[in-house]
């Protein structure tokens, strides 16, 4: 854990500049990098590009049609972001849902989706609020959508030389939620969660965008589950179905944390009871 | 931009200011503990779990075992060697609740306990029961005092007064 070199870039340029040399490693919040160095104490560390003082990346900016939100800003400032309590509401639940206090203060929604778990909290919202991603390096930026981002478990389309710049979502009111269940509600990584982004005709659903997280090896939508609910009427017997057919577009796996049988069964039990919940809620 | 093995790097440490080489391979715990003999940052699971490292970093409560050292620069650290006010050998009033309640057994958890304490009230005047067992869900115990500790909370925050708050506010960023 010693002869660690660390670059502390105060500008953007600066940044991509650093990330030119393939080897450095960026860190946000650190809450999951300093655990998996933590756990590698014997081998030699990467070098350390430290984000914290960029500023351009610590920012919401809202225009018209979309809201950036910069790479930096961390799970608590999500939580209390007025614009996004009011246009993302199923990120905010997600964001306030993950960790504890302490890792929501540090932890940076740049850092949850270029870390790439399946389980990552922030990233089912993306997926139904559509966000596209911004991804820069010393030459030049690209955008790609969230969903074309994951590649595997811990696995991205990010290169060694770019870092995430921007994530971009449409500047639109939305109804939908964010359910997860892990072992404790404080401090404990997914077992399967879903977000839903829903938008409705009057008491039929127009259309209805479900993500799963922590039951493939990436976060999937549930495009089935979807086209289903699509015109629907929604009643209970629709809800019920709608569970149903979810548990088989999940993909899990046994693991440390869960058994897939279980992740199958729980992730129609979390979109029956948000479905209830919006439909009530009107 | 700082490329040094041991960047020297500026920041503000239980309100004074610091201009020091730091190890830039060592965590903000292992800084606190190893470098300026500040022990009273308890050294727990080193990986985010149990808070017992808990530092204020700008007014917030963070795992200072998952901050870089040389990611303090120009943060205010607050350490529970900071908490008791200079130069007197009175408490702080949420170490007092602390004490009150019997919210200590054997105190291994109680720095970290004391500093997220003082980070929700920094926010929240007066936090509900929820909110209190919310903002302290990452502090673990082991010797089963919670009750006690969640007591300690509602009594610190019944005594405190802005004047015991005002020096760990600088620094705090909007959200």
């Amino acid at each position: 854990m010693n002869a660690v070199e660390t670059l502390n870039p105060t500008n953007l340029a600066q940044a991509l500049k650093a990330k030119a040399n393939k080897n450095v490693v960026a860190v946000a919040g650190g809450t999951d990098l300093l655990v998996r160095l933590h756990d590698r104490i014997t081998q030699p560390w990467p070098k350390l590009l430290i984000l914290e003082n960029v500023k351009e990346l610590h920012k919401i900016t809202v225009t018209k049609t979309a809201i950036t939100i910069g790479p930096s800003m961390t799970f608590s400032e999500i939580e209390n972001s007025a614009i996004l309590r009011k246009k993302a509401l199923q990120l905010v639940t997600a964001a306030a849902s993950a960790g504890s206090v302490q890792i929501r203060n540090r932890a940076t929604i740049g850092g949850n989706i270029a870390n790439g778990s399946p389980a990552g909290d922030t990233i089912p919202p993306l997926y139904v609020l559509e966000a596209i991603l911004e991804l820069s390096s010393a030459k030049g930026k690209r955008t790609v959508p969230i969903e074309k981002f994951f590649t595997g478990p811990g696995k991205t389309v990010l290169k060694p030389t770019e870092l995430i710049t921007a994530i971009k979502i449409p500047n639109r009111s939305n109804h939908g939620f964010f359910m997860r269940l892990a072992t404790r509600k404080a401090l404990a990584i997914s077992k399967v969660s879903v977000a839903v982004n829903i938008i409705m005709n009057k008491s039929k659903v127009e259309s209805a965008k479900i993500a799963l997280g922590a039951v493939a090896p990436t976060v999937i939508r549930a495009t089935l589950t979807e086209e289903y609910l699509r015109g629907k009427e929604i009643n209970q017997a629709i809800i019920d179905e709608a569970a149903r057919i979810v548990q088989d577009e999940a993909r899990p796996i046994d693991d440390i944390r869960s058994l897939a049988i279980y992740r199958k069964e729980m992730v129609g039990v979390l979109l029956k009871r948000g479905l209830e919940s919006v439909t009530t809620n009107g | 931009m700082s490329s040094d093995l041991t960047p020297k790097i500026k920041f503000r440490l239980n309100g004074i200011d610091m201009e020091k080489e730091v190890p830039a391979g060592w965590t903000l715990l292992r800084y606190l503990r190893e470098e300026l003999g500040l022990t009273g940052t308890k050294c727990g699971c080193e990986i985010g779990e149990c808070g017992a490292c808990t530092v204020l970093m700008n007014g917030k409560p963070v795992n200072s075992c998952l901050v870089m050292a040389p990611q303090i620069e120009n943060a205010s650290i607050w350490t529970i060697e900071g908490v008791t006010p200079p130069g007197g050998t009175a408490l702080h009033p949420v170490q007092k609740a602390f004490i009150e309640c019997d919210a200590v057994h054997c105190g291994f958890c109680t720095p970290g306990m004391v500093m997220t304490t003082i980070g929700l009230l920094l926010q929240n005047k007066k936090p509900d029961n929820s909110q209190i067992k919310q903002a302290l869900a990452g502090n673990l115990c082991r010797c089963t005092g919670y009750i006690q500790i969640f007591e300690a909370v509602r009594l610190a925050a019944a005594m405190i007064s802005e004047n015991d708050m005002r020096p760990f506010r600088e620094n705090i960023s909007e959200n």
